[in-house]
């Protein structure tokens, strides 16, 4: 096994283990960090597998952003960590039932596809590359999600309005 | 060499798998929507696995993509959830069954 | 004339006097149901057209030398036909004329006897309405169609025993009779689908003949015959299904007289003898049917020993009669079963009519109580009792000492002489019993056994309205059947020439010559039991008590009919009730209601475990998104 399929696993591992974690913590701080983790992880997965803006990107938007604003929603509302119930019986066995299920079927699907035994070879996309490739070729979709991230600004505005703003939402 | 491209794809579907059970198992609507975020990550790698496989750039642009939609649809979702969480009063999706 | 031969009139003379009857029935249930005068006119004039056309049919088919058939197609199935029409040879005309004889008698009686009772139409309905099915019966060239006629001769009797519904006991005993001759009914059809699975088809005159041997084992042909004989057992009140003829006294007394002595019960009778070859085929069978006319007619004599009831012990005595008929049948001798069964129904029509004038004078079943009331006072009818009860004794010169006589001819061919000991054991029993109810009647005592303890009449009593015509009405068929009781005896050779014709095959005719002895030891033992019950009952300062009430235990046996009803409550009660019914009932409830609720509440149960996905919490709705579109992907990629 080369270095780099070593990395990929070690990476993998990390991955894994540290959503499974996030996912069963009762602290919700908690998992937020763990999450963070595994999104530097999977940054580093990124790079690996050839795409380094995106992990830039990842670590910049995803662990940046996106987890510091649950991380701010958490710590604004203080849930309580008890209040939740935790993993009530009745709930979590259909769902990690299903999850096997879903990881069954998935096995299937893929080994039944020819051609997934290749290892891959390696290869990077340079960033100024990328760059070039996604606006030549899809500049009316980064058009489009600027509008849709223009759309969540204001929508996320409104929501967030006081009370009297928030009265004419309940009527609207 | 790397890896196999069905271990890529398995190490997508574990990820998904479990962004799902936390989807569905946490009696906490923002790990419902955390849950949802580890699902779009595990969606990513798969993409970005498969751009290396068939050495296209399409999959890695498509995460571009997958990381802006999930940029906008935490904040507005974790606003919906503020907005509920001031009407009801609390996180437990139990609360919000009034269609029983 | 020349239009008028037997052929061309056979054919519309048969149609008129069997299905006249029918629609006299539908008329009066229709139509004249408020006006009884019209409905007695309508019924007592069909059933003089029917005698009328019975007597022609004799006088044109006296020497008939082959039966003489007609049918029309009914029923086609593959390679099975069965017709529907008529059959006529010597035995089936000689019941025609004793069916239409005895039943056009007591129609006119019975405008006597039934005058004022608020159900006249409906009688006479009902009587036409047997007539129809009696007369079908008697000329049905199938099994097929005797089948259904049998059915309905019960259902007639069954309607006449219940005719005074109200009373409980009436209803319940019409009930008893149809539900035990059914069981005997059951096992008659499923002989008859024995020989049709094997015959092919269910002609009479095709089983009597030798085919019928050939298409079936011998042990084929004894296990139908003794369904057929289940048949006739239940019928004609042979043991074991015998306890339903006594409770069918309820009925009006013309009713027993007609139905249940001389023509319903009669008719297991004349089926075995249209069957005579086919059963004459297996000796098994004949042997069965032998022992048990013997036993029938021997428990039914001491059943009447001590009973008190006039008509149930001429019901009784009618079993013992039909058995005897059965005994000598069976012996080998068809003449002998015909030959009595014809004078049976004479002399004991004449019995019932005479008992029937007696209850309806003085509204008592009870022969201590008729004593009491003086009944010898009515002349005539007490004649012509004690003319019947010597016939039925057998006394010398009445008409049944010629028929007992070719009986015990019969019983004393065969090589054990058990059979002939029973019968001149039942000649004496049935000499005792008959004369112990005339000389009750007679001589009435102060000294009776019981004073308040009268059966209850069985027809309720009307006003006297006893006009001029009105007693004419009631006593002139007793005239005519005394008669009859008297002279018939002289006919039994030119009977017996009639009988011979019609290619009736395998019969045998004893030489009445043959014992010469036989006749007066059968008369001696009829003497000895008139004697012993002057002795008991007749003569001045008599004890008035038989000889079998003097032992309690033999007296409760005889009057409780040998505990057969009790046998038979237990039977239902246990058996059929508490165990056939009850596994029945817990079948339909647990199983069958059961499955259906079980089906019902699973899918409500399953509705609301389901309904939860719905209307719960929104990750059982992420859940079964997530379900949805993996299965989808399985389903597409796959």
């Amino acid at each position: 096994m080369t270095l780099y399929g070593f990395l990929f696993y070690v990476l993998a591992a990390v991955v894994t283990a540290s959503t499974a974690v996030a996912v069963t913590r009762r602290n919700l701080v908690h998992a937020v960090v763990y999450l963070i983790f595994s999104y530097f992880g999977t940054a580093m997965l990124f790079y690996l597998l050839g795409a380094p803006l995106l992990a830039a990107l990842e670590v910049i938007i995803y662990a940046g952003a996106v987890m510091v604003l649950f991380l701010f929603v958490v710590m604004m509302i203080r849930v309580e960590a008890s209040g939740e119930h935790f993993f009530p019986l009745s709930q979590w066995i259909p769902a990690a039932l299903f999850s096997l299920v879903y990881l069954a079927a998935g096995s299937v699907l893929m080994l039944a596809a020819p051609g997934t035994e290749i290892p891959l070879k390696m290869l990077t996309a340079a960033p100024r590359d990328f760059g070039l490739y996604v606006l030549q070729n899809h500049w009316f979709f980064i058009e489009v999600i600027s509008l849709l991230l223009l759309v969540a600004l204001i929508g996320a505005l409104q929501l967030g309005r006081k009370q009297e703003g928030l009265s004419r939402e309940e009527e609207g | 060499m790397i890896v196999p491209f069905s271990h890529i794809l398995l190490l997508a579907g574990v990820l998904f798998s479990l962004g799902m059970f936390c989807a569905l198992a946490r009696r906490n609507l923002i790990m419902i929507v955390l849950g949802i975020e580890i699902m779009l990550n595990g969606a990513s790698i798969a993409f970005v696995g498969s751009a290396l496989h068939w050495q296209q750039l399409e999959g890695q642009a498509f995460v571009l993509f997958i990381l802006a939609v999930a940029a906008a649809e935490v904040s507005l979702g974790l606003a919906i959830l503020l907005h509920a969480f001031r009407r009801t009063g609390s996180f437990d999706p139990e609360a919000y069954n009034s269609l029983k | 004339m020349t239009g008028f031969s037997a052929e061309t009139l056979t054919l519309p003379t048969v149609a008129l006097a069997t299905l006249l009857p029918f629609a006299a029935f539908v008329v009066i249930l229709l139509f004249t149901r408020s006006r009884p005068r019209l409905s007695a006119a309508v019924a007592v004039g069909v059933s003089s057209v029917s005698l009328a056309g019975t007597l022609v049919l004799l006088t044109l088919h006296w020497n008939m030398e082959k039966p003489v058939q007609h049918t029309a197609r009914w029923l086609v199935s593959g390679t099975i036909e069965i017709g529907m029409g008529y059959l006529l040879d010597p035995v089936s005309l000689l019941m025609l004329a004793v069916v239409a004889a005895v039943s056009f008698l007591i129609q006119v009686y019975s405008l006597g006897y039934m005058a004022g009772d608020p159900g006249f139409s409906r009688y006479f309905a009902f009587m036409s309405l047997f007539v129809w099915a009696m007369f079908n019966l008697v000329v049905s060239p199938t099994m097929f169609q005797l089948y259904i006629f049998w059915e309905l001769v019960g259902l007639s009797s069954y309607l006449l025993i219940g005719f005074w519904y109200e009373k409980l006991m009436a209803s319940q005993a019409g009930k008893k009779a149809f539900v035990m001759t059914r069981l005997g009914d059951a096992a008659m059809f499923l002989g008859i689908l024995l020989v049709l699975l094997h015959l092919g088809n269910l002609d009479i005159l095709e089983m009597d003949s030798p085919k019928a041997a050939a298409s079936m084992s011998p042990e084929l042909l004894t296990l139908s015959a003794l369904l057929i004989f289940g048949g006739i057992v239940g019928k004609s009140a042979q043991f074991p299904l015998l306890t339903w003829l006594p409770d069918a006294m309820q009925g009006p007394t013309p009713v027993s007289a007609l139905l249940h002595s001389s023509t319903m019960v009669a008719a297991g009778i004349y089926l075995y003898e249209r069957l005579y070859p086919f059963f004459l085929f297996s000796r098994t069978a004949m042997t069965v049917g032998l022992a048990v006319g013997t036993v029938s007619m021997l428990l039914a004599s001491t059943m009447a020993m001590v009973n008190r009831d006039i008509k149930q012990i001429w019901a009784y005595s009618t079993i013992s009669q039909l058995g005897f008929m059965l005994m000598g049948l069976d012996a080998g001798s068809l003449f002998s079963g015909a030959f009595h069964l014809t004078t049976h129904a004479a002399f004991k029509a004449l019995l019932f009519l005479c008992s029937g004038v007696f209850i309806h004078r003085y509204a008592t079943n009870d022969i201590f109580e008729l004593g009491r009331q003086g009944c010898r006072s009515l002349k005539i009818p007490m004649a012509c009792l004690i003319i019947a009860a010597g016939a039925l004794s057998g006394l010398p010169l009445l008409s049944g000492f010629f028929s007992k006589e070719v009986i015990l001819g019969s019983l004393a061919e065969l090589s054990n002489p058990l059979w002939l000991g029973a019968g001149l054991l039942g000649v004496f029993l049935t000499s005792y019993y008959a004369f112990r109810l005339v000389f009750i009647l007679l001589f009435p005592g102060e000294s009776g056994p019981g004073h308040g303890e009268a059966p209850e009449a069985s027809a309720p009593s009307h006003g006297s309205a006893h006009s001029r015509f009105h007693e004419w009405i009631l006593d002139g068929p007793l005239i005519v059947l005394a008669g009859v009781t008297l002279l018939l005896g002289l006919f039994q050779v030119p009977l017996e020439q009639f009988l011979r014709g019609g290619e009736i095959s395998g019969l045998h005719w004893p030489d009445p010559l043959h014992h010469p002895v036989l006749p007066y030891v059968s008369v001696a033992l009829a003497a000895l039991g008139l004697g012993l019950s002057w002795v008991e009952f007749g003569r001045r300062g008599a004890p008035r008590v038989g000889f079998v009430e003097r032992l309690p235990g033999l007296f409760r046996l005889f009057s409780q009919r040998w505990y057969l009803d009790h046998v038979y409550g237990f039977l239902v009660d246990r058996g059929i009730d508490r165990g056939i019914s009850r596994l029945l009932y817990l079948n339909d409830h647990k199983v069958i209601d059961g499955f259906v609720d079980g089906t019902a509440e699973s899918t409500a149960a399953g509705g609301r475990i389901t309904a939860f996905l719905h209307t719960g919490m929104i990750q059982y709705r992420l859940l079964t998104t997530f379900a949805v579109v993996v299965f989808l992907a399985l389903y597409f990629f796959l």
